[in-house]
């Protein structure tokens, strides 16, 4: 099947303007500027059921409907932050398919009526996003963002911004205040990016994952029914995998949503390598529960329901694979590391948890844990869960206790056998 | 209350304000939800979590329109399923929380065990123990013990200066931001900030000077834990070691009520002494914030350089003597000179100590002048007619006010209330800046007035002129209450308004409030009495009289002016004494000498002059007899702030051995001229006359001004977002005195104001006022030294260009006599052909009003 997101897959050449617009390209957001209203866009994609890519699945149609047509100012900004361990999807699509972001982009500011469309892109991301620039300039060029594009009388321009290297800044409020030149926080909520006081610069905002609005030039061109043949009813459409870790053929993979964990880790991306059984599966990067790869759990279908009806989340859909031979217990000490790193620190159970639970983690790979942590280390992510600000908090918490709950047995062998140290296994703390 | 709206706490209902913060509400019927990082002045950020409580609302039937009830007929509330932050929640009708759960007994459990994972366990030895919000949340709410390993614990550095004022203790710090946000969201001055993220996340300035701004003090208050404290006070007592004495703010017209902190000392000999100034919560005067030099500036009370005998020059020399024999200097030498004696009061005496003077006077002879130091403002007529109404509340002014501030560098000449027109812009005020140059108001003004020097009353006039022609004038009262309405009116009559005043008169005449704050800076002033008349014309020709948040203030140059002003003294007895000069002075508190050449030339030729003070300053330098007088910290007055307001302040200190209350002395002196009484016993007797005598002060006494009522937010008190006791008022409210326009059977007059202004065509000198400067009761605070700017003036580029200096070169200006040496700044400030010289920055005179001044290089 052709792809529908990795096209750069397909034909190599599409990042070209010429190759893009050769391809069907830009005729989406031409037909909705030319023929649709602005509601007309949303309603379609309200159809699609089109979710949010970005982590939390949120329709995107609905999103868009929130913005109150009456604000003078409202924008469109495209968390292209990409900072899950795990994820590298947005980034294929920005190097390899940027003009249907742009598109997608153009299509969701005429859909708000956008003044400006802002892409946010994680301070890594230093080429790609002066690419971006440019491949922006040949939409300009075109007419197709800027001044009154198209000749429809709306204007809408597109910027792009580099982060400094934050996870924090992928969330959306801690997006838009880095955006805005502030400390990468987030902000409490109400009021939403979409309301009046929310977004950026106060104003109404719609934030999107970069796929997300990948999805959207397709939807216009084919209809929302067409889209919705595509995946589950509750989970439509196209996605793109991001497979690392212990798999024979790791990167990035566009399947429809519905197919089981075993079809794309064993069919499509060839298996654990060296023969070794796979032992566990981290479905969303870092930030959701491990899920033990049983078969009910193979067999299970990747959609935002069932993962969730397994305990976890689909996420950002990274996984990251882990044979038989992994450290359940070093690989949990990994992503409280990152998590007590990048916590922001705003808000204390995130602060001072990542922080403990790091401590711990500490003691137990250097041979020193005792019964007691392991005690903490089911108390105090539970204190964290649910009463940060941020889901950042939540997320830190999930490896922890998912990795305490399936894999208790391997903590307990660091507690009897203090002499296992990994040497260099986590960084001294800091 | 205006309007309320009822929610349901723990099951109770309460009525509580529309609009108000939960937390807030929730205090408001004795419901405590702790917090760290709320605070009521500042918008919540939700970041501590300890807040958290179970949210619910009253589910309302869709058709009915009526709350569903369940089988008991109780309203059925819908919880939220997640605890959420009350801080972060407004009131609104049907909103319900609980409070005491087990689920929100164990989530404050929980965050409190995480904020003590990284705080040290300095209490014994930390400033805030004692009075610290988070030892006493966590007596009330904390774990029993902490699960956290002592030996995880982060240790990081405990002495950083955040500027010479304050220190971070970055182990105490728990993140709560209250400090960041004081100086970004009240203050509006970018100096300190967050650094780095996670459990690194730290605070530091940003500025350069660092942490510069002149409220700085605040952030010690507001900081919910002993990680900012300052370098005054650090190590200098423990909390429950001090008793808190309500006082008054010596230093500006604002009038903020302060608590000082007082102990018995041994440093001091056993004595009790002021340990730090803190702010006292008023709500109508400076909610509970006071600037640097209200906090750091006390000093001079303890200075080692007091006064302590009466001195008497003989022959060139002072010789120590008694009271008995100084009182009996003074009454033979009254008596002498009778009807050639003259009076001079200061800025901080108080009521008590001028109506003993005044009384002095009165018994010295019928037509004696009494005269007010400094002599560069007058007014009182305008303020009695058109003043602020009584109850003005700069701190709930929002969009439906205007704000006029003419003639000032507000930020310097009054902090606190530049504090509270800055938020009320913040809040949608419309604020409006005139002045002749730029001043750090006019980031925040709607709309920036610049005229040239002198034409202050002017730009007065054509907003009068535009609120005639459009309709903008109160026909009832102009018609039922104002005198002199068709003189004015010809006056202004055919007048042409330039366009920037009238998009000015737009601005401000479009709103229901209007207040009008009006300085000096740029006027002689006969030019400054006629701004305060136009001000009160054209506030009484609007109707912005008479009502709370309408009306005029006076930023006068001291703290007790408008006192000085009421009991009868003025500038203009000060101009008729100096013009012609009387043979014997009695001065009270006052330095012309250091501040003005023709006082001390005029002082210098006098037979015998006479002072009270606390220090030998030049004018007591060139005195004849010198009598030590007690500081505000070591007795008992009342000072009345420019919005009319008296206050009492509290003996704080004990008294230095051998100085007298200043009104003590006037009285003693005149007990002994004939026909004299008896000395009062106490201040309170004196403010009994006063109340007799002055009808602006009818009905008061000590007893009603002591008078206090809860505040809302109640900021003070055993109260969670400080845990001490300084905030909490015990010392009284302060009274207003009214306003002829708040007495319906007054009338007003409202008369044309000449408007012209002398064409300043050579390089003219402006004296400025700046906060921090060298004036007596300060220069002994060393602790605020590296703030106050060694003299210097300011010049116009195009003016430097043609002098041939550059910035930093020293000077000498001359003006008249003077010679004034100073370093030369070309920094945007000065208008050309102008050179503003900050007064009092230096113990040599500078010129009090605009004067014409040539400027020589110094060459190296
Ligand atoms: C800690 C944290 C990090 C996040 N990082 C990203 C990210 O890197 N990229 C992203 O698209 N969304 C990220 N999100 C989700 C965004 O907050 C937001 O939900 C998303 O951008 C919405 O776009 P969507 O509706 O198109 O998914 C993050 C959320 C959290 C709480
Ligand atoms: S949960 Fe963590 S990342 Fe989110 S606001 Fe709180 S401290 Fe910051
Ligand atoms: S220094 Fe004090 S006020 Fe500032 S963030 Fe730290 S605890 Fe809060
Ligand atoms: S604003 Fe004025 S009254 Fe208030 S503390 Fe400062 S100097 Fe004192
Ligand atoms: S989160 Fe509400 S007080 Fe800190």
């Amino acid at each position: 099947m052709a792809h529908i997101l990795l096209r750069d897959l397909d034909v190599p050449d599409i990042w070209q303007f010429d190759t893009y617009v050769a391809n069907g390209g830009y005729a989406a957001l031409r037909k909705s500027v030319k023929e649709l209203s602005p509601d007309e866009v949303t309603k379609i994609v309200i159809d699609a059921n089109l979710r949010g890519r970005g982590g939390a699945g949120f329709p995107t149609g609905r999103k868009w409907s929130f913005i109150p047509k009456t604000a003078q100012v409202k924008y469109v900004t495209v968390n292209a932050d990409e900072s899950e361990p795990g994820t590298f999807k947005d980034r294929q699509l920005l190097e390899g398919n940027p003009h249907q972001l742009i598109e997608g982009a153009m299509i969701a500011a005429y859909a708000i009526q956008a003044t400006a469309v802002y892409i946010y892109c994680r301070g890594e991301f230093w080429d790609l996003a002066h690419a971006l620039e440019d491949r922006i300039e040949e939409a300009r060029k075109a007419n197709l963002v800027g001044e009154n594009v198209l000749g429809s009388g709306w204007s809408c321009d597109m910027f792009v911004h580099l982060g400094a290297g934050a996870y924090i800044c992928g969330e959306e409020s801690a997006l838009l205040n880095s955006l805005q030149g502030l400390l990468g926080q987030p902000r409490v909520r109400p009021p939403f990016p979409a309301q009046m006081g929310g977004g950026l610069y106060y104003w109404p905002t719609v934030v999107n994952n970069v796929e997300t609005l990948a999805n959207v030039p397709w939807i216009i061109d084919h209809g929302a029914e067409a889209y919705k043949a595509i995946g589950t009813p509750e989970s439509p459409g196209p996605k793109i995998f991001c497979l690392s870790g212990h798999v024979a053929k790791p990167g990035n993979y566009e399947l429809p949503l519905g197919k089981t964990f075993r079809e794309l880790i064993y069919d499509y991306a060839g298996g654990i390598p060296n023969g070794k059984k796979l032992k566990a599966i981290l479905p969303s990067g870092a930030s959701g529960p491990v899920l033990p790869a049983t078969d009910e759990v193979l067999n299970a279908p990747m959609t935002y329901e069932s993962v969730a009806a397994l305990g976890s989340t689909l996420g950002s859909a990274s996984f990251i694979l882990m044979d038989e031979d992994t450290d359940m217990v070093w690989a949990a000490a990994k992503m409280i590391h990152f998590f007590k790193h990048e916590s922001c620190g705003k808000c204390t159970p995130c602060r001072e948890g990542t922080y403990w639970l790091d401590q711990i983690y500490h003691r137990l790979l250097r041979g020193q844990g005792t019964a007691r942590d392991l005690e903490q280390l089911e108390r105090v992510p539970k204190q964290m869960v649910g009463v940060t600000l941020c889901a950042l908090g939540d997320f830190a918490a999930n490896p922890v206790l998912s990795t305490v709950h399936h894999f208790r047995h391997e903590y307990e062998r660091y507690i009897k056998q203090p002499a296992l140290e990994k040497a260099g296994a986590v960084a001294e703390p800091v | 209350m205006a309007e309320t709206v009822t929610i349901s706490i723990d099951g109770q209902s309460y009525q509580v304000p529309k609009g108000a913060n939960l937390v807030d509400a929730a205090k408001l019927h004795g419901t405590d939800i702790p917090v760290f990082c709320y605070h009521p002045k500042m918008k919540p950020v939700g970041m501590c979590r300890m807040c958290l409580v179970e949210l619910g609302s009253v589910t309302v039937n869709r058709e009915s329109g009526k709350p569903d009830l369940d089988e008991h007929g109780q309203p059925v509330i819908r919880w939220q399923p997640k605890l959420q932050t009350a801080c972060t929640q407004t009131v609104s009708e049907g909103m319900a929380i609980r409070t005491s759960t087990a689920k929100v007994v164990e989530a404050r459990d929980d965050i409190l065990e995480f904020i003590l994972t990284s705080h040290p366990l300095d209490c014994p030895i930390c400033d805030k123990g004692g009075e610290c919000p988070l030892q006493n949340l966590t007596m009330a709410y904390g774990p029993g013990e902490s699960q956290f390993l002592y030996d995880d614990k982060q240790h990081l550095a405990k002495h950083v200066p955040l500027g010479e004022l304050i220190y971070l203790d970055r182990e105490r710090c728990i993140q709560c931001a209250r400090c960041t946000r004081f100086c970004d969201e009240v203050v509006g001055d970018d100096v300190l900030a967050f650094h780095e993220r996670g459990r690194k996340l730290q605070i530091v300035t940003v500025s350069d000077p660092p942490f510069d701004t002149k409220f700085s003090g605040n952030t010690t208050d507001i900081c919910p834990v002993g990680a900012l404290t300052t370098a005054d006070f650090r190590f200098g007592a423990r909390p429950w070691e001090l008793s808190e004495v309500p006082s008054i703010c010596p230093h500006c017209p604002v009038g903020c009520n302060i608590s000082a902190s007082t102990r018995l000392d041994r440093d001091s000999g056993g004595k009790k002494v002021i340990k730090r100034i803190m702010p006292r919560q008023n709500e109508q005067v400076n909610e509970i914030w006071i600037c640097d030099k209200g906090r750091f500036g006390h000093h001079h009370s303890l200075s080692s350089n007091r006064l302590q005998t009466p001195m008497l020059k003989k022959d060139g020399a002072w010789v120590e003597i008694d009271w008995k024999t100084a009182y009996q200097e003074v009454t033979s030498r009254l008596q002498k000179y009778g009807e050639k004696v003259g009076f001079l009061a200061g800025p901080s005496l108080s009521n008590e100590d001028l109506w003993e003077m005044r009384k002095l006077a009165r018994r010295t002879c019928r037509d004696c002048q009494i005269g007010l130091w400094p002599a560069t403002m007058t007014g009182l007529e305008a303020v009695t007619q058109a003043g602020v109404g009584v109850g003005t509340h700069l701190a709930a002014l929002g969009p439906e006010s205007a704000i006029l501030v003419i003639a000032s560098d507000f930020e310097e000449e009054a902090p606190i209330w530049w504090l509270q027109v800055k938020q009320a812009a913040d809040r949608g005020a419309k604020v409006m800046v005139a002045n002749a140059r730029p001043t750090k108001l006019d980031q925040y003004a709607k709309c920036v007035v610049r005229y040239e020097y002198g034409e202050a009353v002017e730009v007065l006039n054509h907003i009068a002129v535009f609120a005639r022609r459009h309709d903008k004038l109160n026909q009832t009262l102009v018609e039922g209450r104002v005198d002199g309405f068709a003189e004015l009116e010809a006056d202004l009559k055919g007048k042409r308004v330039p366009k920037q005043h009238s998009e000015a008169a737009e601005l401000l005449l479009d709103t229901e409030n209007l207040v009008i704050f009006a300085g000096n800076e740029g006027l002689t002033l006969a030019q400054q009495a006629e701004l305060m008349q136009a001000a009160a014309n054209l506030l009484i020709l609007t109707g912005h009289v008479a009502r709370p948040n309408n009306g005029l203030v006076a930023v006068w140059p001291g703290a007790n002016m408008q006192g000085a002003l009421d009991l009868g003294f003025s500038a203009e007895a000060t101009v008729s004494l100096l013009d012609n000069p009387p043979s014997m002075w009695v001065i009270g508190d006052a330095d012309p000498v250091a501040e003005d050449a023709r006082a001390a030339a005029v002082l210098d030729q006098a037979e015998f002059v006479v002072v009270s003070t606390q220090f030998m300053t030049p004018t007591a330098e060139q005195a004849d007899l010198v009598l030590p007088v007690l500081s505000f910290a070591e007795r008992e007055g009342t000072f009345t702030n420019a919005m009319r307001r008296v206050q009492r302040f509290y003996m704080a200190q004990t008294p230095l051995e051998g100085a007298l209350s200043a009104w003590k002395v006037f009285a003693q002196i005149g007990s002994a001229l004939p026909g004299g009484d008896k000395p009062r016993i106490s201040a309170a007797l004196v403010m009994r006359d006063i109340a007799q005598h002055v009808v602006r002060y009818a009905g008061m006494n000590y007893t009603d001004l002591a008078h206090v009522e809860t505040q809302f937010p109640d900021v003070g008190g055993h109260d969670l977002y400080y845990g001490g006791n300084a905030y909490a008022n015990h010392g009284g409210l302060g009274i207003q005195w009214a306003t002829n326009a708040e007495k319906e059977n007054y009338r007003l007059t409202v008369r044309p104001v000449s408007a012209e202004a002398p064409k300043y065509e050579d390089l003219t000198l402006i004296p400025i006022r700046l906060l921090y400067n060298r004036d007596v009761l300060f220069e002994p605070s060393t602790v605020m030294h590296a703030r106050i700017p060694a003299p210097y003036a300011d010049f116009n580029a195009k003016d430097a260009a043609q002098l041939g200096i550059i910035d930093g070169d020293q000077v000498v200006i001359s003006a008249g006599d003077l010679q004034i040496n100073v370093s030369a700044r070309v920094n945007g400030q000065a208008p050309t052909g102008f050179v503003l010289l900050p007064i009092r920055l230096s113990q040599l005179p500078v010129p009090a009003a605009p004067a014409m001044c040539s400027v020589q290089k110094v060459e190296e």
